[in-house]
């Protein structure tokens, strides 16, 4: 063998058992590491789900949860089935909220600005220095007796956290809680207060009505306690008894208008006189049951179906019909939701709703409306604290510092309420926030807060099933990140502020805090003891069930008089900003069933599930009628300008056959600067919008505008999951009147 | 001509050697653990039943890796002068949990649970081999689904064939 020959054969031996091996390292399953506990949890089964009962705070419903921990990581939630509210379910919202525990974007750790204001330059600091910091800024202020200069601004606050905040507010000696969200249901708290004197909101009894008038309240998906009215839905349609009807009252199809029976597409703005049309055809007919006809007759004399159907663009003989199905069906229900109470005489409306309850006699029955108890710690809303007068407190210096805590008014409030300005104003600003926002992007100093999922808290449902619902919040992990509780950050801080701060922020952390509060609610309630040994037990129990609820029912009597009537309906209706001329179409915005006012954009789950009616995935579109879009030369997918007086955005046109031809509609939720989901996704409908809020209330009107549409650009590229709407002769829907199908259903 | 079959003859050699030599010697049948446990020694010599350790063999989907306490447990006083059992001190002191390698590694989509295995008294060497007398762990099943299949045939366990047993 000649030594060239041996070296090749020796080349391509090695060569060989080099690539044999690489071979069978890339063919083997990679190997994982076994990680044990260094000392075991007691309560932790590897493999073995914990489940812990806690309640959902994506939106106020106050749903029951329970959520799976394995080894101490929260995967899955789903909803509490022994809670009355959710009975089980859970909506789309509460099910991604897992997703905000882990979310990337979280503010991990206490941050300090380090750069001019709203630059994002933050420096992280220990919570020591941050609390210090804070408790500085705070008490310097109190001792110069400015302490009414320090707002605190949250998101509606429920149970025993909103009691904390309360009264923290008052021993340092500030008024100035101004509790602020975008669906807060002022309209609604005031209508029912000012015509019925409740306090709460009351329980719609969706599940055992027979005929359900709905005002653009789409229960199905956003309104109130979606959970509860959707299964309250199922049973009223497909429970005892004949099946219920629904008549959706609404100029664009929502998800529970595109389930109802009938769709009366109103002209916008004037739903609330159809109403009182409805309720003036009643007593005319003498189908009301409750209430003096003559005295009613007079003070709905302006309501005459003629005149209303001239307004409202419904027909004379459908108001009839709607008022005699309305009456004589038993039990009957009358709602009002988001589309109307989102008009700038938006309580009017609700109250009008009320009428034709009290009318047909709904007040107080299975089937209608229910009192639900007062919140035992909250006393009414004081509607007199809202966002404007926090904009313009500020913007005339009266606000020396701020405290944000889980709500973005710069993203809600128009333009035209100068918030963000008036905000810069402010010489310190602090946010609890877990996320960076729009509002939290001006704070000077940022103390994370836990996450709902690794919080204590409580609520007391509102509106909850016509009978006391007191839902536990409990922690079912310990916090991911480097975050506190709000409870324990104002009760360590009021703790650290030099002078008395009152007797009532002594317990040592939030979970002391409710924990004491529940015992002083279980010695004064008689009801919640039956059954259990003592506190302790009953505190067991409660944690174990994620809260304590009973079917005793409220006893309180509910009726509306025609003084409370009149004094707050009106015959004209809701004012639109914008000559009809120059913007001739009507605008409906609308709180997105997923990322609802913009809360859940930062899930990625909520932002890729398609929207239910229109199919639409991410961006922003705006809702035309096919006709006014032909005439407007717009295609599908094209990106249009939509214009009103106040402002212009752009969105992709989606051909709807669901709306009017007279007005356009469009979701809000997207067009958010922050958030690596939530950014770059199309814009925000606040943008257009006049600063219109009810005189009463302090509610932001949504629909409050006229627009005029414009093809900006024909090019576009609008995600939808529908290819067409049509069935193109392909019998895929197949489809029988009713008629045919009682022919059918007796030969067979 | 020749030489050419030399060369191919070397080369298929040479590939099948350094297979062989990574399978036996760097697979993931018997890999190297960070401290050398023997369950000769526990599970052979001293007999000490394989739930005192994994104990969650009987409740749980897994059977559970001891827990660096309950090592301690005994070896606080057994055994302490070797070199083995001073690196389970020094993790134990250090408060570092042991990063032990799987051996026996199931993929996500498999539902394996060892509760219902144990229960049904299926016996821990049925699986995992010969365990008393292996020094170093080796993995003795391929883990296949058709290896589960045929146990699950013999024994002709309740819906044992069906796909949403394991897959689910």
């Amino acid at each position: 063998m000649k030594r060239r020959e041996f070296l090749r054969i020796l080349g391509i031996g090695g060569a060989g058992t080099g690539l044999g091996f690489v071979l069978g390292k890339v063919t083997q399953t990679p190997g994982a590491k076994l990680i044990p506990y260094l000392v075991p949890p007691e309560e932790i089964v590897p493999g073995v789900a914990n489940w812990y009962a806690s309640m959902c705070a994506e939106c106020n419903s106050g749903c029951g949860i329970i959520v799976r921990v394995m080894e101490g990581r929260a995967k899955k939630i789903e909803g509490n089935p022994g809670h009355p509210v959710s009975k089980g379910g859970l909506c789309v919202r509460g099910q991604a909220s897992v997703q905000r525990l882990y979310n990337p974007d979280r503010i991990k750790g206490p941050l300090k600005r380090r750069g001019q204001r709203g630059s994002g330059d933050y420096a992280e600091v220990t919570w020591d220095e941050a609390a210090a910091e804070l408790a500085k800024n705070l008490s310097d202020l109190r001792k110069s007796g400015e302490a009414g200069k320090f707002y605190l601004l949250t998101s509606q606050l429920h149970g025993h956290l909103n009691q904390l905040a309360a009264n923290f507010m008052s021993g340092y000696g500030s008024p100035n809680h101004i509790q602020y969200e975008l669906f807060q249901n002022r309209n609604l708290l005031y209508a029912n207060q000012a015509s019925m004197g409740l306090n709460t909101i009351p329980h719609y009894n969706i599940e055992h009505t027979k005929y359900l008038l709905s005002f653009g309240a789409d229960f199905g998906s956003t309104w109130l306690s979606p959970v509860n009215f959707s299964k309250g839905y199922g049973r009223m349609r497909q429970g005892e008894g004949a099946r219920g009807k629904l008549v959706q009252v609404e100029p664009r199809i929502s998800v529970t208008g595109a389930n109802a029976d009938e769709w009366v597409p109103a002209r916008p703005g004037t739903e609330a006189i159809l109403a009182l049309g409805i309720a003036y055809a009643m007593v005319e007919k003498g189908y009301n049951r409750a209430g003096d006809a003559s005295a009613w007759r007079a003070a709905l004399s302006a309501y005459r179906p003629k005149e209303v159907a001239a307004i409202t663009d419904v027909k004379e003989e459908r108001i009839f019909e709607i008022a005699k199905e309305f009456a004589q069906t038993r039990p009957s229900l009358a709602i009002g939701g988001e589309g109307l109470s989102s008009y700038e005489n938006g309580a009017s409306g609700l109250v009008a709703v009320n009428v034709l309850n009290h009318l047909a006699g709904n007040l107080g029955v299975k089937g209608g409306v229910l009192p639900n108890p007062d919140d035992p710690l909250r006393a009414a809303v004081d509607m007199n604290k809202r966002i404007t007068a926090l904009a313009s407190a500020a913007a005339s210096s009266k606000v020396k510092a701020l405290a944000i805590y889980n709500t973005n008014p710069v993203f809600t409030t128009p333009k035209a309420a100068k918030l963000e300005e008036s905000l810069k104003n402010i010489p310190f600003i602090v946010s609890f926030s877990s996320f960076m926002d729009e509002t939290t992007a001006l704070a000077d100093l940022i103390l994370p807060a836990n996450t709902p999922l690794e919080d204590w808290g409580d609520g007391f449902a509102e509106p909850a099933a016509g009978a006391p619902v007191y839902t536990i919040m409990q922690p079912a992990v310990s916090p991911v990140f480097d975050t506190k509780s709000l409870g324990d950050i104002l009760l360590s801080l009021a703790k650290s502020m030099p002078g008395n701060m009152g007797p009532k922020l002594q317990a040592q952390s939030f979970a002391e805090y409710v924990r004491n509060g529940w015992k002083e609610l279980y010695s004064k309630n008689r009801a919640m003891a039956s059954g259990t040994a003592d506190f302790d037990d009953f505190w067991d129990k409660t944690l174990q069930n994620g809260g304590w609820w009973s079917q005793e029912p409220s006893r309180r009597g509910l009726s509306v008089s025609t003084g409370a009537a009149s004094a707050n309906i009106s015959n004209k209706p809701a004012k639109f900003d914008g000559d009809e001329k120059q913007f001739p179409l009507y605008l409906i915005t609308y709180a997105h069933p997923m990322r609802l006012d913009g809360r859940g954009a930062n899930l990625p789950w909520l932002q890729e599930i398609p929207d239910p009616m229109t199919s639409v995935v991410w961006g922003s579109w705006v809702e035309i009628n096919p006709k006014t879009a032909e005439s407007l030369g717009i295609k599908e997918g094209d990106t249009v300008s939509i214009e009103s007086p106040s402002g212009r955005i752009s969105a992709h046109a989606y051909l709807f056959p669901g709306i009017r031809p007279d007005t356009v509609a469009l979701p809000l939720g997207q067009g958010q600067v922050y958030g690596r989901y939530a950014k770059d996704r199309g814009e925000n409908p606040i943008g257009v919008l006049p600063l219109v809020e009810n005189p009463k209330t302090g509610a932001l009107a949504l629909n409050s505008t006229r627009v005029k549409v414009s093809v900006a650009s024909p090019t576009g590229r609008m995600v939808k999951m529908e290819g067409s709407t049509k069935e193109l002769g392909r019998g895929i829907v197949k489809t029988v009147s009713p008629e045919e199908f009682s022919k059918m259903k007796k030969e067979a | 001509m020749k030489k050419l079959i030399v060369y191919a003859l070397t080369g298929v050699i040479s590939l099948a050697i350094g297979y062989w030599v990574q399978q036996q010697f760097f697979s993931d049948r018997a890999p190297v653990q960070p401290i050398n446990f023997s369950h000769k020694i526990h599970a052979g010599v001293n007999k000490i039943p394989c739930q005192y350790c994994h104990i969650y063999a009987e409740r749980s989907r897994v059977s559970g890796v001891p827990n660096v306490q309950r090592c301690m447990g005994c070896h606080k006083i057994i055994k302490t002068d070797s070199p083995e059992i001073q690196k389970v001190t020094a993790y134990w002191e250090k408060k570092e949990p042991i990063p032990w390698t799987k051996v026996h590694n199931l993929p996500d989509y498999v539902y394996f649970p060892h509760k219902r295995h144990v229960r049904a008294g299926v016996e821990c060497t049925n699986c995992h081999g010969d365990v008393p007398n292996m020094d170093r762990i080796t993995k003795v099943s391929s883990l296949q689904m058709g290896w589960c299949l045929t146990c699950h045939t013999q024994r002709n366990v309740k819906n044992g064939r069906d796909c949403w047993t394991c897959h689910k």
